[in-house]
């Protein structure tokens, strides 16, 4: 009798063990699959981090009756390469070109988004949905040259005056292994003093040439060292110039005559995505003109959408028309990921001394 | 006695000039934290107070400031307890290849941090647990207990162990022996081990990248993030918060068990 009652008491033991093991590693999914849909998209911090937080997610969460998490921590890619294809740790990848590029090229991300599920796409400039864009570009920043108007340089019209021998120990460029500007700026120079954007040779002499250059790693770093007079002409995007306009600082941003190299702020879906409708309206809401015209009031970027109605300044500052959106000058991200571990090994060389 | 005094000169100026290499970029933040302008600028045009109320009347920054207080203060705890744990049963246990377990105990050290964040944040995700506060705090205890190893290590190497037998022969349980005798005597090591365990904790970044949640981000995560977008005074005022921070928690365990009694360390 005791024996049995033993055995019994042990059987039991270990089904109610079993049953509170499997109810414990059950009780996340459980207690999950009875919230509210989440969506974990990523995002930058500064003033675009605190309008997105403040009010255009909080809308969008009451819109769609959902939660979004945002992870503004960067790096994003190596975080999303080390989760799961099928359990990514974001649903939409925001980030800019060339780090959507690297995505794709490892199935990350996908390619394009579904315009049948984004209607808002059938709205935006071409080069927003080019074949130099993976997924869709929201906004865009151009990059051109920022300068000094107190001292007495002339206005440059071209790129090639950032190479003017006045500018030397006052001329800003960026770290290229490390920064998007940067990386920009070398097909650039072969643009400018080659046969195309790919000619590498023709950008390492000018790259050459440059010198002295002072080199930032951070993009927001360069706007300081412009405002501070370290700086007197250098690579720079146009907020860098626009976000002090109410300031009024002895600062231009010029857009050379051969085009604005565009930066743009890509969204993409991940393809393993459990939440995938979710994902697509979040693109969708994103393009949508209203939040299109209160984050570009905001931060001063380019919208992508062309029936985005601004106001002034903003709307004279910024590539809104057509004739603007086409002196755009888009990179091909895929071309220079492919040479991205040559190129560094070169400039580096370069910029050593 | 001409060249003694040249010899003493000599001494003092390289003193001198290592304490000015060591205290100059401290001095640097400090300037950028008064100075009015939004970037570093010689000579300073002014003092002001604007970036310190900026970062205290963030709640970016606040939050991040009490999380990365509680990070450290929970990682001090726990790194102390297991690393001085392990020192003991290291110096005492009679383990086989305690020498091994001791390189194995050190080796996060020789890693780099960045490669034990992104392994630990694998780790979580195929646990499927997320970024847990807990995970954090793991992270952060990998690299620290080797500091508590390395200095509880250092002082049981010049322990008597006499002065236990006597204890335990004048008839001390083995409970009442390690409280009276064996951890008074350590606790310099203990201490010092727990300071390097808060400071390194408080400042850690490469371990953090990884592991910290969306919305729940330590201070040096937070100024990384901060610096790409907007780079202003700010920083310099949380450096120096910082800075000020980790002198109090020195200068508060001077004052409560006297640092400078183990300065032997």
């Amino acid at each position: 009798m005791t024996e049995h009652r033993t055995s019994l008491s042990r059987r039991q033991f270990i089904a109610a063990g079993a049953a509170l093991t499997a109810g414990a590693i059950a009780a996340p999914h459980v207690s999950r699959a009875q919230e509210a849909a989440t969506l974990r998209i990523t995002g930058w911090g500064g003033k675009w981090g605190q309008v997105m937080g403040a009010e255009v997610v909080p809308a969008f969460e009451k819109e769609f009756k959902c939660k979004v998490v945002t992870d503004t921590a960067l790096p994003f890619l190596p975080k999303l390469q080390a989760s799961p294809r099928s359990a990514p740790i974001y649903d939409v990848l925001h980030t800019n070109s060339n780090e959507q590029w690297a995505a794709v090229e490892m199935g990350l991300v996908e390619p394009k988004i579904d315009a049948k599920l984004v209607p808002n796409i059938a709205d935006v400039y071409p080069y927003a949905v080019s074949d130099k864009i993976v997924g869709v570009s929201i906004f865009t920043s151009a990059i051109g040259l920022g300068m000094r108007t107190d001292k007495d340089y002339p206005t440059p019209t071209s790129w090639k005056d950032l190479w003017d021998a006045r500018y030397n120990g006052v001329r800003g460029g960026y770290v290229i292994p490390v920064n998007s500007l940067g990386q920009a700026f070398v097909p650039l120079c072969g643009m400018l003093y080659g046969k195309g954007p790919t000619d590498l040779d023709a950008a390492y002499a000018a790259l050459e040439k440059i010198k002295p250059i002072k080199l930032v790693d951070f993009t927001g770093a360069m706007e300081k060292m412009l405002l501070s007079g370290e700086v007197g002409m250098c690579v720079l995007h146009d907020s860098g110039v626009n976000r002090y306009y109410d300031d009024k600082p002895p600062t231009a941003f010029v857009a050379p005559k051969e085009g604005v190299l565009s930066l743009e702020q890509v969204l993409t879906i991940t393809p393993g995505s459990k939440v995938k409708e979710l994902a697509n309206a979040y693109v969708n809401y994103m393009l949508s003109p209203d939040v299109q015209k209160k984050m570009a009031q905001a931060v001063w970027y380019s919208p992508s959408n062309k029936t985005v109605k601004l106001d002034e300044p903003y709307a004279s500052r910024l590539l809104t028309t057509p004739e603007k959106v086409a002196s755009l000058i888009q990179v091909d991200w895929k071309w220079y990921n492919a040479h991205k571990d040559a190129i560094d090994t070169r400039v580096n060389r370069i910029f050593r001394g | 006695m001409l060249s003694l005094k040249v010899g003493r000169f000599l001494y003092l100026a390289v003193n001198w000039a290592v304490l000015a290499f060591l205290l100059l970029p401290i001095l640097i933040i400090f300037v950028f934290a008064l100075n009015p302008t939004p970037y570093i600028e010689f000579p300073p045009v002014g003092v002001t107070l604007k970036w310190f109320d900026k970062f205290f009347a963030s709640p970016q920054f606040m939050s991040a400031l009490l999380l990365s207080l509680e990070v450290a203060a929970l990682t001090t705890i726990a790194a102390t307890v297991l690393g001085a744990s392990a020192a003991l049963g290291i110096a005492r246990g009679n383990v086989p290849g305690s020498r091994l377990i001791t390189a194995i105990m050190l080796s996060p050290l020789m890693l780099p941090a960045i490669l034990t964040g992104l392994a630990l944040f694998q780790t979580y995700v195929l646990m499927d647990v997320g970024r847990p506060l807990w995970g954090l705090v793991v992270g952060h205890c990998l690299v620290t207990v080797p500091y508590v190893v390395r200095t509880t290590l250092a002082v049981l190497h010049n322990f008597d162990l006499r002065l236990e037998e006597a204890a335990r022969n004048l008839g001390a349980s083995p409970q009442r022996t390690f409280f009276e005798v064996t951890l008074p005597l350590i606790k310099p090591g203990v201490i010092a081990g727990g300071i390097f365990a808060f400071i390194v904790s408080f400042d850690q970044f490469p371990v953090s990248l990884f592991l910290v949640s969306p919305g729940q981000e330590t201070l040096p995560i937070t100024l990384f993030n901060y610096l790409k977008y907007d780079l202003d005074g700010t920083i310099g005022a949380a450096s120096v918060v910082s800075i000020l921070l980790a002198a109090l928690v020195v200068i508060g365990l001077d004052r409560t068990v006297g640092l400078r009694s183990y300065v032997k360390l």
